[in-house]
């Protein structure tokens, strides 16, 4: 699913591997979210969220039929 | 080792776990299959691993309806399905017992089977019957 977590990421100067470390995932899994190939549970959704200081819908919303 | 944290890879974990079941009970359906062609049907059942096999699918029975449970319609009330399962297998148990008396002309055998259908159907139905109660609670 299409998403501006590689945006928000760059813009709180994270790295992969510290948004990694700070969610408690591996660095491949925040590579294929960003990439759209991995589809994350709303959990982890949201401490992706309070990790770049954005809500869920500057992330991860996208429109209907987009 | 450390404990796997990340969902994706907890995920990608029980998918191989999967595989890996799958593949093992190929190879005990393959060991029971060579001991009933070389040592016959009483071969195979002297085996420990036909009695692992029984067990396996009886749990993967019971741990299906949890999701078969959520997965049929729940326009029909509770007591009224729990009534018509218990009425089939009864209808069920006398129809085997009596084919078994016509069939052997022994009225023990055709009772004795009827019954084991009767007591062996019963748990599922019960079983079945609790989760349905159990999911009306949860979800109401």
């Amino acid at each position: 699913m299409k998403n501006n977590l590689k945006i928000a990421r760059i813009q709180s100067n994270l790295t992969q591997q510290e948004l990694a470390m700070k969610v408690g995932v591996t660095r491949q899994t925040i590579s294929l979210i960003e990439k759209g190939a991995y589809n994350p549970t709303l959990k982890l959704c949201l401490e992706i969220c309070y990790a770049v200081n954005k809500t869920l819908d500057e992330i991860f919303w996208i429109n209907k039929g987009e | 080792m450390r404990k796997i944290k990340d969902e994706r890879l907890v995920k990608l974990n029980l998918e191989n776990i999967r595989i890996v079941y799958f593949v093992q009970t190929i190879g005990i359906i393959a060991i029971l299959a060579y001991d009933l062609i070389t040592k016959g049907v009483d071969g195979m059942r002297e085996n420990p691993l036909w009695l692992l096999f029984i067990i396996t699918a009886i749990v993967s029975t019971y741990l299906s309806m949890n999701i078969s449970v959520d997965y049929a319609s729940n326009t029909k009330s509770i007591k009224k399905s729990l009534l018509n399962s218990i009425s089939i297998l009864l209808l069920i148990s006398v129809v085997v017992g009596i084919g078994v008396y016509i069939v052997e002309k022994s009225m023990i055998n055709g009772i004795l089977i009827g019954g084991l259908i009767l007591i062996c159907g019963i748990p599922p139905i019960l079983y079945v019957n609790h989760l349905r109660k159990n999911r009306n609670e949860f979800y109401e």
